[in-house]
């Protein structure tokens, strides 16, 4: 997976594009987050357009990225989600927990 | 397709071999006529069957094996996942899209392959490991739909 990080006022925008799976993706969205939150960068938008699927590893860590930058006074949202990531956010019942954007300006709007 | 195709894989406990199975899965269920999405489901099933295999049935232990079998037949596709480790018993896991679970990070493999396939069946074979078979049918909508377990009379024809 490939992440990409744009700053928009600030808000950090990370484009991520592949998959999120075990020993690979969900590695690359931790340390890419952990960095942020490290850096003072708390407002965190993960563009998942690109995102093809996910596996358990992948989802269960955008869940300890949405906990570690709540700890931290920080918020993860989430933007764009589609065809397998959608799925299997309903279906874990993530769709719930987390802010979910179709558009990016509302989802920048709302921090 | 003829009657039966079959591809088996023995993998040490590595989560990096994890995608050679998902890709087999997958590039299987093309082979059986399945539909994209159908042979994505099938193929994160099976992915997290292995995972299961590797992590709680092996322990990570790369010495021990996980023994994939896929066998693709004209209405159907099944995954025979094994692995050498001390088993467990799926009913007794806990749902993780209750309230209280919903902010675990992990726990959701199993949701996953009872949502992605059409029968899953999990059995521990006495000091041989655990086994879990998962069959996909052709032309059913399975998306999002939890379905039950321990019940599967349906095994794709793999010897027991």
């Amino acid at each position: 997976m490939k992440t990409t990080v744009r700053t928009v006022g600030q808000i950090s925008v990370v484009d991520l594009s592949g998959k999120i799976t075990i020993g690979e993706g969900d590695v690359v969205l931790r340390d890419k987050v952990h960095e942020l939150l490290e850096a003072g960068h708390k407002k965190i938008l993960l563009n998942l357009e690109k995102v093809s699927y996910m596996d358990s590893a992948g989802i269960g860590e955008l869940v300890a990225c949405f906990k570690r930058a709540r700890e931290k006074g920080g918020t993860v949202k989430l933007l764009r989600p589609s065809g397998k990531v959608e799925d299997l956010l309903q279906l874990t019942k993530l769709w719930e927990v987390f802010e979910i954007f179709a558009e990016e300006q509302p989802a920048l709007a709302s921090y | 397709m003829a009657a039966a195709t079959t591809v088996r894989l023995v993998l040490s406990s590595e989560v990096r071999l994890v995608d050679i199975v998902h890709a087999a899965s997958e590039h299987m269920a093309g082979l059986a006529g399945f539909g994209e999405d159908d042979a994505l489901n099938l193929g994160i099933a099976v992915r997290e069957a292995v995972i299961n295999a590797i992590r709680h049935g092996n322990r990570m232990d790369a010495s021990r094996k996980v023994d994939v079998l896929l066998r693709a037949r004209p209405t159907s596709i099944t995954a025979r996942v094994r692995d050498q480790g001390m088993g467990f018993d799926a009913s007794t896991t806990p749902d993780p899209t209750s309230e209280a679970n919903l902010l675990q990070t992990s726990g959701r493999g199993i949701l996953l392959i009872r949502a992605f396939v059409d029968v899953v069946d999990f059995k521990y074979r006495e000091g041989r490991g655990m086994e879990v078979t998962l069959t996909k049918k052709r032309n059913r909508r399975t998306k999002g739909a939890p379905r039950s377990t321990g019940a599967a009379t349906d095994n794709g024809g793999i010897q027991q």
